[in-house]
């Protein structure tokens, strides 16, 4: 396939370039996004979908959500939802054009880090 | 009707405009606004039984809230990974079905949310 002999822009992972903290929480956003796609909002779906079904199914959903893998699925989307939070507030403060030099884009990457994982320890612990 | 000004306000050599970006953020920004609504009945009904629940979801606020957040969420996860998609799957006929298969999946997912949002309320 001709596709395949195109040059291609150096892949951000792996040995070409140095991880940092811009790159790292860029695939950051997108890996939590993508998991919510995969993994929250069809739990998510199914939540609202066993609700309106009735007792039965909504009981089921609950013993699932109770067990080891339900907790880490949860714990994994409450994270995954807090950190493209805040990445995303961060996008959208750059899309008005603020924070865009390079030390206050560091800045704003450990903020939302931290804020991310306070925000996920403060749901997790009220949800518990 | 491409006139020189078109070009001039984004519609580059993509041949599309700032639509899909546009899209992406205003879906973000309701997001952000409904994201203190999402934690909190996350929290106040982890492990909450049926009738508790069922009980929260009736009323119209909430259903109202669910059935707005639903299609954002939908949305922007369709937006979100098509650019995934468009970035990383360099097959065209496996992209093209991808892409197809993200939009259908996403719009049936915010029909079905909307419909189980509205049996809650309407309590049928």
């Amino acid at each position: 396939m001709s596709t395949s002999k195109r040059p291609m822009s150096p892949y951000m992972l792996g040995p070409y370039y140095k991880f940092q903290i811009t790159s790292v929480l860029s695939i950051l956003n997108r890996l939590t996004g993508v998991f919510m796609s995969v993994v929250t909002a069809p739990l998510l779906l199914y939540w609202l979908i066993a609700l309106a079904s009735g007792e039965e199914a909504y009981a089921g959903l609950s013993l699932w959500l109770g067990s080891p893998l339900g907790k880490l699925v949860i714990a994994a989307s409450v994270f995954s939802f807090s950190f493209h939070l805040f990445g995303g507030i961060r996008h959208l403060i750059w899309d008005a054009g603020w924070m865009m030099e390079m030390p206050q884009v560091r800045l704003s990457g450990w903020l939302a880090i931290i804020a991310s994982v306070l925000l996920s320890l403060i749901v997790l612990g009220a949800g518990l | 009707m491409q006139n020189p000004l078109a070009r001039v306000r984004g519609q580059g050599s993509s041949g599309g405009g700032t639509q899909h970006w546009r899209s992406q953020r205003y879906s973000a920004l309701i997001l952000l606004l409904s994201a203190a609504w999402v934690l909190w009945l996350g929290v106040s009904l982890a492990g909450a039984d049926y009738l508790t629940a069922s009980g929260v979801m009736s009323s119209p606020i909430n259903a109202g809230m669910a059935i707005l957040m639903a299609g954002a969420v939908f949305y922007h996860t369709q937006l979100g990974l098509q650019v995934v998609i468009e970035d990383y799957v360099h097959i065209p006929a496996l992209e093209f079905a991808l892409l197809l298969f993200v939009r259908f999946a996403c719009l049936v997912a915010f029909l079905i949310s909307a419909i189980a949002a509205l049996k809650l309320a309407l309590g049928a």
